[in-house]
This record gives structure tokens, C-alpha cells and sequence, in this order.
């Protein structure tokens, strides 16, 4: 019998002490850092990068988990800044652009290696592009590279035109001799279709190189007849061109990427695009092996097969449990690679994460891993705990063709009625935002928004003071609501109350997920108190969602966020960039595309961003969306952990990562971490690395003067 | 009885094919694609990946592809995991959710049948009462509170046992802990309530009656009768188990099909649902056929014909 009252004792005594720990948790912050805190001895890291990673096929992923994993396995021409995400010189050392800014010529260094031993050649980055871009890897990332001449058309599968012999050029493009351009507008006349075939055999010698990215551009229509056809039948000038055409397919060979010699990669543009060399940071554009890859096809990346080129190589793929990769001796930067491992764990639970991380078995976690509610207990470990702005923005988009939100009056009410320090107060981790382009990211950006902004602000008789309350500025969001027709009766404090709006059109629809429940029914009070509006609310599963939300089946507004894929404006702004942009509004307009287009044809970077922020401005005055926040990094990674930042976009770079035994040096206050103090280790690292090329500028520099100077 | 067997065998194969049909139209009616992210890709994309996948085809034709495949028990690739063949994602997963389940399976049946015999023979006890206690706490405590609960006390308070991943025995505890809980309550209550039963039945007093050992009397004629009710529901319960809790595995970040089952979805990723779901559907025929043919040996007043 006994017993029998220990067991039950026993039971009590667990119950009593789960429920003692629970309250007891969350009041015993007093030590400096959270949970164990020894650093590894063997010079391994262990990290959560999130989910289990798809594949690791350079160009084929998209997702952000194995991105941050193939940044160690592959190199690409430019490697991340650690801390800035600016490019830095990697396989190639130095760069240089034409002066109409759409050639680019890279200079490769000569002890490149794969990881098999295998040099790395000019050669193997035009194969690496191609294949990035060609249609039979169908990657998801594709139009990263459409820059790049006709890499589109062969990505698109498209072809050349080709009439009485002759290829169809861009009307107006470079070198295009007036009488091909006849050729064009005459093309479907009886008598040139009747003797074609001896033009054919005789064609002017300038057509011998056909269509080549350094002759004038070509005329690219679809490749298959079907979609051709479908597409002449709306389009008259179309249809006249394709008539008695022959048709060329676009190749791999036609790409804008050449290898002069085996180290110098050329890549011709198809027009102008500053943000170019930082765009080669992803990995997208990393090297692969051809060899491998033609070898095995898709099992190239099995650990039995696969050849990397970067800082470190695969050691290990237990999928869904570990990842681990281990430096690779052949790298041309190998003595100054820190780290001997590091193990990737996939996992998606935040809370099991944190877990992991307080018991001392992971070394660093990714961004937004902090679990909304922990956040404010999390916030005191100052030296661990990293919230710095990312290249990340939450927004609203509206429904801009469907009632109720079809006048821009009731958008900017909607938009003007959100208060977004509440916003940022509430969220924690997440900054007020105002413009599209998120804020705190692109320093040099924002100084000529500043005053572009003014500028523009004066033009159209807005005073500073009203822009400035774009934050929140409920008196105006009412002013608004009664200027686009709806009874407005006013009520405490500047607000009102609109008693006829068909609030039951209006939805905020979301996908299914705790902080976007939180901020969508934050926003809803905001609406019901500031203008009396009370909205329905919607949410969905992540991918139904998303076709809901890309085809503006929506009515009212939409939550929406963008992670920007390279350190330029432009990433954002792109989004409403042509008539079938990704902005899920219904939103469009030439006079911006223009603006765009403009801009990047701008070679000096002060004026294109003057151009850039024009173009901000004209289309958050039409206010198709509601910017809402910059998000923040929120991540945590042990105070032994250096040379790791809190950068835009959570790359980072690994062969600046290192493990400090010494406590004396380790991290502290890492909210300064970006600003505040440097580590002499990782600054003279990346300085040797960007050495080159600012050395190369400086030459050129000085050999351009002196020139001037001669004459 | 073997023809009932094989009857049974012959049945799993069509229920089997239907399930997946079912499926498939399913995942065909849900909106949104694996290739589907916050990015709408350009159409010129779309199309090069429909292709590469077979999607341009006509419906019909993508499900005779599929079925033609299941058929010759290849399901294929993954769309999302590059390189991967649904079988040999099945075949790397499904060892550790057999291990956990299979685990937490004998935990739970060891503890929950020891409680139900000694409750049902000791009735009115402090065991009795203080075992169907921790049973209905066991039964109310959901596992998704209870695992958390053992990683604060364990892993992060004592730091004892690592808060999650798959590695040695170490590992393993609290997840086949956490499994086995809410079954071993159930169990316990089962058993107990089986035996009482049968204890007060006629054969039990007539075994008696004919001078029979007590413990004879217990294990070979009250035990068989008293578990048939353990035995209905174990038999489910295993395959269930077997099969990956999604639950456990999420919260201690274990490989288990479970984990991959639910991703999949969320991905998806038609090839390895089509599989999971598959061989999910068998494996939970099969134990239920098991359970089934028990009950012959367990009852002799059951007979198949």
C-alpha cells in the first residue's frame, strides 16, 4: 500500500514542480546571457537556417534557408559584404563597367578550384548562366538574370524573326541601317515575299552574325506557333510581322555572356541596370561544374556527386535532421576560411529552436525567430539578441479596380487612419514605415528621396507638415472620406465616424498566421475607431492565399510583405514595374514604367536615384498600397559568435565567421554592432579582398586623367 | 480463415487506389501550386515549369501518368525536394517514426496494461484510485502541452536530456514519453475496465470453481477475455503511431514521416503525398487485418469463416 501513495506522491510532486517552473521562467532574467553559453572547442558551428532545404542547385532554389547554405558552398563572381551585403570581390577581383553601363567585363582570379580540383574558368561562368537561364531548369529565379541580353528570349523559349533572309531588328536600336527597317514595315508585301529566297541566299554580309548580343538587337516573338498565332490575333503590327516569317530559336549561344579568354567573363545588357554587379551576389549566378552536372543530371547533387566551388564543400545531408559542411582546402581563399565546420539544422518551430539555442546546441539562429511573445523577455540579453532594420517591408495592398477602394481618396483615408507608431509599438520588432522602400537600409537612397521628396512635395502644394503626418493623420483620412462622396459625422479627437460605407465590401484578407491575425485585427480597430468603420476580416492557408491574392480576387485590402533580392531600391520598386507587375493591386502606370526605365538608363547613381524616388513618390501618391512597417532582423546568435551581423538580409558571408574562445572579446551590446564597433579581424579581411578592385579603380581613375591631362 | 485472409488482402489493393484517387482530386480542387512563393513568376516561367513537370497535359492524362505509376509502386519524384524519389523519401523517414512509435507502443502498453490488471484486481485501492487519476490527467493533458512541459523541466531547468533532434537514447525519452502518455492512460482504462468484466463473468467463477490456480485462472482465461477491448484499440492505435505523430515530431524537430507528411502538404508536393498517403492507407489496412485475426485467438467465440 505503501507504494501505491508514492506513485500518486510522485505525480503531485512533477505537477507541482511544471507548474513552478512555468511562473517561474519568466522571472529569472538576472544572468547576463540566456541558457548555457560555452563556446564549441572544435572550431564547428552549429546553425538554424529554417526550413529543410529544397535542393542544392545554386540556380534553381529560391527559398532564404538554402541561399544562407549555398553561400558557403558555391562562389559567384562578387561575394556579400558581411555586414553592408554590397558586393565584394570573390572569384572575380576587379570589374569594370563600359560607359553606357550595359557591358560589364570581369577579371577572374587564376587559382579558382572546384572542389574536386577542377579550375575555375571564364568558361565555366558562361556555362553557369546559361544554364541558370535556360528553360529546361525551369528556375524559379530566372528573370534575376533578364538583364542580361536575350535572356528572356531564351529563358521564354522564344525566337528570331526572320524575313527574306533577313533577321528583324529592334526598330531604332543601335546600328539598325534605315533600310532593315523598311524591310520591317514592308514585310508581308507580295513582291519581297515573291524573291526572297534569292535574298536569302544572297544576304548582306552584316547579316552573317545574326543575332548576337553585340549586333543591334532582334525582334523576338513566341517560340511556339500556337501562342504566336493566339497573340497576331490581337495584335495587328504582330501579325504583319510574322506573316511568310521564319523563325530562329533563341539559344544558350545568343545570351549576352562571353568568355574573351579564360579569365575575363563579359556580360552584355540588355539596356542599362546599375544594381547589376550586387545582383551577382545571389546565388543565382554562382559557378557551377559542368562536368558533374552533365555527368549525373539531376542526382548531381547528391552528396556522392556533388562539386562545389565555394569556401566550403559538403560533408554530410541527413535530410530533415543536419546538414554539414566542411572547408574546402582547394578554395582559392582557404587560409583565410575560420571556420574547420558548420552543421545547418532544418527546422521550422520557433519555440524548438529557442530551446535548442538556450541549451547551448546551436551556436546561432536566422531572422525572425524570436516568438512574438517571448520578445520582450528575450529583448534583455543585449548581447545576444539582434533587432536591426532588414530589407523587408509589410504592406496592405489594395484592390485598386473594385469598389470601395477604387478612389484613391478612400485608399490614402484607409492608409492615413493606421497608427503606425501604435503599429511598432505593438509589433516590437518592426519599424513605422512610410515610403515603400523600407527605411535605414539604403543610406544613400534615402538622402535624395529626403529631398527629392521635398522638392516634389512643393510642386504639388503639400505642406511638409501633412506629409509628416502620413504616419497617422486621422483628421485628413476623414477630410478624404467626405471628398470621395460618403457622410461623415465627426466625433472626439479628429476622428469620425463614415455611417455610409459599405464596410461589407471591405475585407482584410490574410494568410493564416499568428502575427499577421495580430496585425490585421490591430488594423481593424484602428478603421472602427478612427473612421467608424468596422471591416471583416479573412485568412487562408499560405498557398491559397497567395493565388488569391496574385489574381486581386480580393475586395479592399490584402496583407502583403517583400523581402528585397538585392541591395538597390530598384528590387522593391519593380514590383509595379509593367502592366503585369507583381503587385497583386490592379495598379499600373506608364509614367512610372517610364520613370524606371529612365533611371536605369542613368548612369551616375545620384541622378538615377533622384529618378527612383520620382517614381516612389508618384506611386505612393496614388497610394495602391498601405506601407505598414520595415520589419526587423530578430535573431539571436551566442555572444562567441563574431563576425556575423545583423545585415539586410541575413546572408551571411562564413568564411568571415569565426569562433572566439577569449571573453574578453566576445560581442556585447550587439545593438551597436553595425555602428557602434568594429572587429579589426573582419575589417581587414574584407579589406584585402575588396583591394583589389579598389586599387583597380584607382588606376583607371589616374589613367583617365592623365589622359585628359595629354590631351 | 486463410481465405478470409486473403479476401481481406485482395480488398486492400482497390481501397488503397481509392484513397489516392480521393487525394489527388483533393489536391487538385485546393488552390495554389508547389511552385507557388509571395513572387508571381512570369508567365514565360510558369510555362517552363509546367512543362518540366507534365503539368500541360490534359487532366485525364496527368492521371493515368499517376496511376499507372502507383500501379508499378514508383511514385515518382518530389516536386519540391530536387532529386529525391517519393520512395526513397518513404523509405529514410519512416524508420524514425517507427522507432518513436513503436517505443512509445510497448511504454505504453507495458505501463497502461500493469495499471489495468493491478487497478481492476485491487478495485476501490489507492492504486486503483490514484492510477485512473494520473489516466484522466494523462487522457487531458494534450501532447503538444505535455512535451513542452518535460523539455522545460528536463532540457532547459536541469538541463538533463537534449530539447529535441534525433540521436542516441538520450533523445529519445522525452518524445516516446510524451507519445506513449495519453495511450498508456487509455490503455490502463481499458484493461481495467475489460477485466472487471470478465472477472465477474460465469467461466472465470466456473475456472475457479474447478480449483484452478489464481494465477492460471488471471493469465490464461480472465487476461485473453479482459484485452479485447486493449486489443480493438491498439491495433489502429499502433498503425497511427507507426506512421509519425505530427505533433511530437514537430516539437522535438524529429525526421519522422509525420513531419514530411505535413510539409508536403503545405508544399503541395503531389508526388509525396500521393505516397505517404498510400502507403499510410496500407499500413493502417494491414494492422486493422491483424487486429482482426487476433480477436480468433484471443475469443475463441469468434470464428472466421
Amino acid at each position: 500500500m505503501k507504494r501505491n501513495y508514492t506513485v500518486e506522491a510522485r505525480a503531485g510532486v512533477l505537477i507541482v514542480l511544471l507548474t513552478f517552473l512555468i511562473t517561474s521562467c519568466s522571472t529569472q532574467a538576472t544572468t547576463q546571457y540566456w541558457g548555457q553559453i560555452d563556446p564549441p572547442q572544435d572550431n564547428k558551428m552549429r546553425y538554424i537556417t529554417g526550413s529543410e532545404p529544397e535542393s542544392l542547385d545554386p540556380s534553381y532554389v529560391t527559398g532564404q534557408p538554402e541561399a544562407r547554405i549555398l553561400i558557403g558552398l558555391y562562389d559567384r563572381l562578387v561575394e556579400y559584404h558581411p555586414k553592408t551585403m554590397s558586393p565584394i570581390p570573390a572569384l572575380a577581383t576587379h570589374w569594370e563597367a563600359n560607359e553606357k553601363g550595359d557591358v560589364y567585363t570581369f577579371h577572374l582570379r587564376e587559382n579558382g578550384k572546384f572542389s574536386n580540383g577542377d579550375p575555375i574558368k571564364a568558361q565555366d561562368f558562361v556555362w553557369s548562366f546559361q544554364r541558370a537561364l535556360s528553360p529546361e531548369l525551369a528556375s524559379r529565379y530566372g528573370f534575376l538574370g533578364y538583364d542580361i541580353k536575350y535572356a528572356e528570349a531564351y529563358n521564354a523559349g522564344k525566337a528570331f524573326v526572320k524575313k527574306d533572309g533577313k533577321f528583324v531588328r529592334v526598330k531604332g536600336a543601335e546600328g539598325t541601317e534605315p533600310d532593315q527597317e523598311n524591310a520591317t514595315e514592308e514585310g508581308d508585301n507580295e513582291e519581297q515575299t515573291a524573291d526572297s529566297e534569292t535574298t536569302a541566299q544572297a544576304a548582306p554580309s552584316n547579316e552573317e552574325e545574326g543575332c548576337t548580343f553585340t549586333a543591334p538587337e532582334c525582334v523576338t516573338v513566341a517560340g511556339d506557333e500556337e501562342s504566336r498565332n493566339e497573340a497576331a490575333a490581337e495584335d495587328e503590327e504582330l501579325k504583319a510581322l510574322i506573316e511568310g516569317a521564319e523563325f530562329v530559336p533563341v539559344e544558350a549561344k545568343h545570351l549576352g555572356v562571353e568568355a574573351p579568354d579564360d579569365f575575363t567573363v563579359r556580360v552584355t545588357l540588355k539596356q542599362s541596370a546599375p544594381y547589376f554587379v550586387g545582383l551577382l551576389t545571389h546565388q543565382f549566378f554562382a559557378v557551377v561544374h559542368r562536368p558533374t552536372i552533365e555527368e549525373h543530371g539531376k542526382d548531381w547533387i547528391k552528396p556522392e556527386n556533388i562539386v562545389t566551388s565555394g569556401s566550403y564543400k559538403l560533408k554530410e545531408w541527413k535530410p530533415y535532421d543536419s546538414m554539414t559542411i566542411e572547408k574546402d582546402p582547394n578554395n582559392w581563399d582557404a587560409a583565410n576560411v575560420k571556420l574547420d565546420e558548420i552543421t545547418f539544422y532544418p527546422m521550422d518551430e520557433q519555440p524548438t529552436m529557442m530551446n535548442i539555442y538556450k541549451a547551448g546546441r546551436v551556436d546561432a539562429l536566422y531572422n525572425h525567430t524570436v516568438p512574438a511573445a517571448w520578445n520582450e523577455y528575450i529583448r534583455q540579453f543585449k548581447d545576444e539578441y539582434l533587432l536591426h532594420p532588414e530589407m523587408s517591408i509589410e504592406y496592405y495592398t489594395f484592390s485598386v479596380k473594385k469598389p470601395p477602394v477604387d478612389k484613391v481618396e478612400v485608399r490614402r483615408a484607409f492608409s492615413l487612419a493606421i497608427d503606425r507608431e501604435a503599429l511598432e509599438k505593438f509589433r516590437k520588432t518592426v519599424k513605422k514605415l512610410g515610403n515603400f522602400t523600407p527605411e535605414g537600409i539604403f543610406p544613400d537612397y534615402e538622402k535624395v528621396r529626403t529631398r527629392v521628396f521635398q522638392e516634389l512635395l512643393k510642386k504639388e502644394g503639400i505642406s511638409e507638415e501633412t506629409w509628416g503626418k502620413r504616419y497617422f493623420d486621422p483628421q485628413r483620412a476623414c477630410d478624404l472620406m467626405k471628398e470621395a462622396g460618403y457622410t461623415v459625422q465627426p466625433t472626439d479627437g479628429g476622428k469620425c465616424k463614415v455611417t455610409d460605407f459599405p464596410a461589407d465590401q471591405m475585407t482584410i484578407s490574410y494568410n493564416t498566421a499568428e502575427s499577421n491575425k495580430a496585425v490585421a485585427e490591430f488594423v481593424q480597430a484602428q478603421w472602427r475607431q478612427n473612421l467608424g468603420i468596422t471591416v471583416q476580416l479573412k485568412n487562408m492557408e499560405w498557398k491559397t492565399y497567395l493565388d488569391y491574392r496574385s489574381k486581386v480576387e480580393y475586395t479592399g485590402a490584402a496583407r502583403a510583405g517583400w523581402v528585397g533580392d538585392y541591395m538597390d531600391p530598384f528590387t522593391f520598386l519593380s514590383q509595379f514595374y509593367t502592366q503585369q507587375n507583381d503587385s497583386s493591386t490592379g495598379w499600373w502606370k506608364e509614367e512610372f514604367d517610364a520613370l524606371l526605365e529612365k533611371a536605369n538608363n542613368t548612369a551616375d547613381p545620384e541622378k538615377r536615384f533622384e529618378l527612383l524616388a520620382e517614381a516612389e513618390f508618384m506611386m505612393l501618391q496614388e497610394q495602391p498600397i498601405a506601407p505598414l512597417a520595415t520589419q526587423g532582423t530578430s535573431w539571436m546568435k551566442k555572444p562567441y559568435v563574431k563576425g556575423m551581423y545583423p545585415n539586410p538580409g541575413t546572408m551571411h558571408p562564413w568564411k568571415f565567421v569565426y569562433i572566439e574562445e577569449d571573453r574578453n572579446k566576445w560581442d556585447a551590446n550587439v545593438d551597436g554592432i553595425m555602428t557602434d564597433y568594429t572587429d579589426p579581424a573582419v575589417e581587414a579581411q574584407v579589406e584585402a579582398l575588396t583591394k583589389t578592385q579598389t586599387d583597380f579603380e584607382a588606376s583607371r581613375k589616374q589613367n583617365e586623367e592623365s589622359a585628359k591631362a595629354g590631351e | 480463415m486463410l481465405k478470409f485472409i486473403l479476401k481481406r488482402l485482395l480488398i486492400i489493393v482497390p481501397m488503397a487506389l481509392l484513397v489516392v484517387t480521393v487525394t489527388w482530386v483533393l489536391i487538385r480542387v485546393a488552390p495554389g501550386n508547389f511552385y507557388s512563393t509571395e513572387r508571381s513568376l512570369p508567365p514565360a516561367i510558369e510555362e517552363n515549369i509546367k512543362k518540366k513537370y507534365g503539368l500541360d497535359q490534359p487532366w485525364y492524362i496527368q492521371y493515368g501518368t499517376m496511376m499507372g505509376n502507383i500501379l508499378r509502386l514508383d511514385f515518382g519524384d518530389s516536386l519540391k525536394y530536387q532529386g529525391q524519389s517519393v520512395n526513397e523519401i518513404i523509405a529514410r523517414h519512416f524508420p524514425y517514426s517507427a522507432i518513436l512509435g513503436l517505443l512509445a507502443y510497448l511504454l505504453a502498453l507495458g505501463i497502461g496494461l500493469f495499471a489495468g490488471i493491478v487497478a481492476a484486481l485491487k478495485q476501490n485501492s489507492a492504486f486503483d484510485y490514484g492510477s485512473m487519476a494520473a489516466a484522466m490527467l494523462g487522457l487531458s493533458v494534450p501532447n503538444f502541452v505535455l512535451g513542452p512541459l518535460l523539455v522545460l523541466l528536463f532540457s532547459l531547468y536541469l538541463y538533463w536530456l537534449p530539447p529535441a533532434r534525433w540521436g542516441g537514447p538520450l533523445y529519445l525519452i522525452m518524445p516516446v514519453v510524451t507519445l506513449a502518455a495519453i495511450y498508456a492512460a487509455y490503455i490502463a482504462r481499458l484493461t481495467r475496465a475489460g477485466m472487471l468484466e470478465v472477472m465477474r463473468s460465469d467461466y472465470i467463477r466456473t475456472a475457479r470453481a474447478k480449483g484452478l490456480k489464481e494465477s492460471k485462472v488471471l493469465l490464461k482465461h480472465a487476461l485473453r477475455g479482459g484485452i479485447i477491448p486493449v486489443v480493438s484499440f491498439t491495433g489502429p492505435a499502433l498503425a497511427s503511431l507507426l506512421a509519425g505523430t505530427v505533433v511530437v515530431e514537430k516539437v522535438f524537430a524529429i525526421p519522422g514521416l509525420g513531419n514530411i507528411f505535413i510539409q508536403s502538404v503545405l508544399n503541395r508536393d503531389e508526388p509525396l503525398i500521393l505516397g505517404i498517403v498510400a502507403f499510410l492507407s496500407i499500413l493502417i489496412m494491414v494492422a486493422n487485418l491483424i487486429v482482426d485475426i487476433s480477436y480468433g485467438f484471443l475469443d475463441p467465440r469468434i470464428r472466421y469463416e
